[in-house]
Order: C-alpha cells, then sequence, then structure tokens
C-alpha cells in the first residue's frame, strides 16, 4: 500500500529528521574533527591524522582528568550500590510510613544537580554545617573549607553525589525486590531456613541483574561527571574530570579538533566497560 | 527492633533531607545575616529576598524562560514521541525496522560525545542563544518514543480497523481514537520530559551566552561568579527551582516512581 508507507514516513519523520541532523551528523562530525587541528578564528582546518590522539596521552593534564574520573567511579559505585540497596531492604516491607521515607530518600534525585551543588559548597566551605560537624568530632578539616584543598576536594564531590544519587537506585532495588516470588521465602521457612540464609541464598542472587543494571548505567553516568565539577571547584584542586577536560579545552578554550579527540578516547573508554560489564551479565545467565 | 528500625530511618531520614531544609532556610534568611551554627533554629525570618529577586535582576526572567522551554518541548514530545512510537508500532514502512534500531542505538551513546558538534551546529544553523536552540534539538527523545511504541504495542488495534472502514483519516485514527487510549503512557511521559528539561543544565548552558535566554538552573550555576557569594539571594534562587519539582513530584509520585521503575524492567 503506497499511502500506508506515506503516512508511516510522515508520522516517523520527526524522529527521522533529530536522528539524522542532532544525533547522527554530530556523531560522525565529531569523530572526523578528532583528527583535524580545527579550532576557532582559525580559517581553514587540516587533517592531522592520529596527532591528537598522540599528544593526548602525552597530555598531564588529560591524563590527570582520566584519573580524576577513575577514582570518581570506583569510588562511589560500591558504595552508591550498597546503600540504596540498605536503604531499599529497609523500605521493602510495607509499614506506617514507609512511603514518606521513601519520597524522602528519593527526594534528592529529583532536584536540579545545580541546586544540590550549590548548597553543598555552602556545607563543605568553612563554618557550614558539614565543615562544623567534622570539626566537632575532631576531623580537622581544612582551613578553607573541604572544596578548597588538594587533599578533599574530589573526595567531598564523591560523597555528595552518592548522596544525591541513592534514592533512584533504591527505587530500581525496590522493584527488584518485588519481583522476587514470595513463596520462596515461604519454602525457605518450611525447610527451617534463618532471616541471614534466607537474605543470601534467595535475596542477593535473585536481585543480581537488578545491581548489575544499576552497575552499567551508574558507570555510564559517573565516566561523564561535570556539573558538579563546574559548579563545585571549575576543576580546581585536583577535580578536573575527563568530561570537564573536554569542556575546558573544546568550549572554553576553542580547541575544537583536540577536544573531540578527547571525546572520543571517552567513549571508547565507556564503551570497553559497558562491553565488559553486559558481557558479565550475559555470562551469568541472565539478560 | 521496631523502634531501633524507626530511629535508623529517621537520622537517614535527617541526613537525606537537612540540605534542602538549609536551602529553604537561608532563603529566609535577612541578606547580610551571617550564616554559623545556630542559623538553622535563629528566629531571623524574612521574605524579603524573594521580593527582592522577583522584582529585581534576572532571576524571574530565567524561571520564566524555564517554563517556556519546559512547556514547549514537553509538548513537542507528547505530539512527537507519540506520532513516532505510533508509526514504529503500527505500520509497515520500508525501514521501520532500521528506525527503531536507531531509538536503542541513540540510547546508548554518551552526551558527552555530542557536545562540541552540537555547540558548532547550533552555531552554523544560527540557532546560537536563541529559544529554538533550546527547544528543537529535544522536541522528541527516544526513552519516549520507546515508551509509547511498547504501549500502542499491547493495544488491541480493531478500533482503528472499524474506523478505517467507517471511513476515517489516518489523523483522525491517530488523534480521535488512539491519543485517548494513550493517556496513561503520555502522562508518564509528558512528567519524565519536563523534570528532565526543568533540571537540565549542559545543553542550557553550552547553547546560550545572554541572560536573556538564559534558563534557572544556568543562572543558578553562573550567579555566584558576579561577587563574593550571597547566600540568601542564590537559595532563594534555587528555591524557585526547586519548588515546582516538590509539587510535581507530590501531585505524581506514582507515575514518576512507576515510570522509572518500568523503564528499568524493560531494559
Amino acid at each position: 500500500m503506497k499511502k500506508s508507507q506515506f503516512t508511516g514516513y510522515l508520522f516517523a519523520s520527526p524522529w527521522v529528521i533529530t536522528f539524522l541532523v542532532f544525533w547522527l551528523f554530530p556523531l560522525l562530525f565529531s569523530l572526523y574533527l578528532g583528527f583535524t587541528d580545527y579550532r576557532l578564528l582559525k580559517p581553514t582546518w587540516n587533517w592531522v591524522g592520529f596527532d591528537n590522539f598522540g599528544a593526548l596521552f602525552s597530555d598531564g593534564e588529560f591524563l590527570d582528568s582520566l584519573k580524576n574520573t577513575f577514582i570518581f567511579v570506583v569510588g562511589t559505585i560500591p558504595f552508591t550500590t550498597a546503600i540504596a540497596l540498605f536503604f531499599a531492604l529497609l523500605l521493602n516491607k510495607n509499614f506506617p510510613g514507609r512511603t514518606l521515607f521513601r519520597s524522602a530518600y528519593f527526594m534528592p534525585s529529583i532536584t536540579s544537580m545545580i541546586v544540590i551543588a550549590l548548597i553543598f559548597t555552602n556545607l563543605y566551605s568553612r563554618g557550614g554545617y558539614i565543615y562544623l560537624l567534622a570539626d566537632m568530632i575532631g576531623l580537622s578539616p581544612p582551613d578553607n573549607g573541604f572544596l578548597l584543598s588538594n587533599k578533599t576536594a574530589l573526595y567531598s564531590v564523591m560523597a555528595m553525589d552518592i548522596w544525591m544519587s541513592v534514592g533512584y537506585y533504591m527505587l530500581l532495588f525496590l522493584a527488584g525486590l518485588k519481583s522476587i516470588p514470595e513463596e520462596l521465602y515461604e519454602a525457605a521457612d518450611v525447610a527451617g531456613a534463618g532471616r541471614i540464609r534466607k537474605f543470601v541464598s534467595i535475596t542477593l542472587p535473585l536481585l543480581k541483574p537488578v545491581a548489575l543494571f544499576i552497575i552499567v548505567i551508574n558507570t555510564i553516568k559517573s565516566f561523564q561527571v561535570f556539573v558538579e565539577i563546574f559548579v563545585m571547584t571549575k576543576g580546581r584542586y585536583g577535580t578536573s574530570t575527563a568530561l570537564y577536560f573536554i569542556y575546558d579545552t573544546g568550549l572554553s578554550r576553542f580547541e575544537f579538533g583536540y577536544a573531540s579527540a578527547a571525546a572520543y578516547i571517552l567513549f571508547l573508554i565507556i564503551a570497553v566497560f559497558s562491553i565488559a560489564q553486559f558481557g558479565l551479565l550475559k555470562q551469568r545467565g541472565m539478560r | 527492633m521496631k523502634t531501633l528500625k524507626y530511629i535508623i530511618l529517621g537520622l537517614i531520614l535527617i541526613v537525606m533531607v537537612f540540605p534542602l531544609l538549609w536551602m529553604f532556610r537561608i532563603s529566609l534568611m535577612p541578606s547580610a545575616a551571617s550564616l554559623d551554627f545556630g542559623s538553622f533554629l535563629s528566629p531571623a525570618f524574612t521574605l524579603s529576598i524573594y521580593y527582592d529577586i522577583m522584582t529585581s535582576g534576572h532571576m524571574l526572567k530565567y524561571f520564566l524562560n524555564s517554563v517556556i522551554v519546559g512547556a514547549a518541548v514537553t509538548v513537542g514530545n507528547i505530539l512527537f514521541c507519540f506520532m513516532v512510537g505510533y508509526a514504529l508500532s503500527r505500520y509497515r514502512f520500508i525501514g521501520r525496522n532500521f528506525w527503531f534500531y536507531t531509538v536503542i542505538f541513540v540510547l546508548m551513546i554518551p552526551v558527552h560525545i555530542m557536545i562540541i558538534p552540537l555547540y558548532l551546529l547550533i552555531y552554523k544553523l544560527g540557532l546560537y542563544d536563541t529559544y529554538a536552540a533550546l527547544i528543537l534539538p529535544f522536541l522528541v527523545n527516544p526513552i519516549g518514543i520507546f515508551l509509547v511504541k511498547q504501549y500502542i504495542d499491547t493495544l488491541p488495534s480493531s478500533m482503528e480497523e472499524a474506523a478505517r472502514i467507517d471511513g476515517a483519516g489516518e489523523f483522525r485514527i491517530l488523534f480521535r481514537i488512539v491519543m485517548p487510549l494513550c493517556k496513561p503512557a503520555l502522562a508518564v511521559l509528558a512528567i519524565q520530559v519536563f523534570l528532565t528539561n526543568w533540571n537540565s543544565f549542559l545543553y542550557p548552558f553550552i547553547f546560550t551566552s545572554s541572560e536573556s535566554v538564559r534558563t534557572l538552573p544556568v543562572g543558578l550555576a553562573l550567579y555566584q561568579g558576579h561577587q563574593a557569594i550571597d547566600w540568601p539571594h542564590l537559595m532563594a534562587g534555587s528555591s524557585l527551582a526547586v519548588v515546582p519539582v516538590l509539587v510535581i513530584f507530590l501531585l505524581f509520585q506514582r507515575h514518576i516512581i512507576s515510570g522509572i521503575t518500568a523503564g528499568a524492567i524493560k531494559q
């Protein structure tokens, strides 16, 4: 039917256009840019082959930003996942006030990251509540506040990130817990299994797909940490992450070619991690 | 045991809620007040900062920009995600599977790689620093298409066929018959799109430079650069960004949570 062909495409056209113009073209253009020396106010650009990539791997700033990104990913995800699971277990059974607690724990996740980062800038600064609290229990916080010190800045941003995102992953864990059939626990009760035994033998194994899913999406997200760094430290005090580096070279110093190459390196790193994690998912016999 | 559980839950509650309460508390402080340990419970209280940001400065402008952009993007997504999802679900046009795969494919692309080429594209198209830059690229989104398509897949097509036999046109079927049936899915879609857009920072930040089109998150992020941080004003502006989210969350909690968990389980 000719007419159905036409109407089908007509209705699908918003996506067809958006995909071609705002996804496919930028994606390919970015790859191309990575092999050029294109920058602002330069009338022409040249193909420079792998020069950008070579230069990046001997660029201390870029390597530092990669190192910080790895610290961020490795240092937040285990905590976020474990705390989210703990919250979900606390809120799994129905009890008075459950909805209130669940909503309150989830609230930070749908609040603007900018606002959260601003509030924590206040809390972490000299005289802020977290600063005073740390001082009170004898942790001797850095003189100018947590964000203005090489020793603590990155970890402070990481702690905020964990605080902000646990509520979201808690919801995913709660959905996972809900899907575990009640009969399994009943059968375990009949067999005389204790609480810990049930948790280790039923709950944990059946939550594995959700946990791995959470780790995969959190990894992809954490590799691209930027907004909180931009607001809280502007990449100073050892907090520059890969995406901050890309922003800084690309849109602040306008070295489009160089920054695009960096973006593709980060893309490859994320791809490798995601594929490895998905491989892990498959290998365990799970979707 | 029960008491212990409530104590733990309560302590966590304080940790999770305090920062937002602190934001509201600062916004109600007199401008010159210094902040210290006792501030949270101090009797000093004024609404003058809110009056201030509503009558002078750019905060109100940023807020309205966020509303305009958020509304346009949400309406666009309801309309276009619905159309595209319907086409992918019901029509057997050539390349249908290909276009469906592009939706999935795009979900896997990390945004960071798009920043520089999109910036250049927006610039070359002459859209830099306009509302159009904040709206056009975001009028349809892959998650929304996916959501609608999955939903329409579960609907029986008998009503559409009956209408077709009665001689109804394709547009009429789309908007008069299918759209009302899709209300639950479109509600989830609209809430998610609006919240995401309302909080969005990266693209509005790199696509604009002037105060006249700046959205609220961008305005807040750049506010602190002006002078030594004026916390009461900054936190009052932040409250403007948070209150609509709070209201939407309280009204549509069930939709929001089901949207999040449904998307996760499917993937």
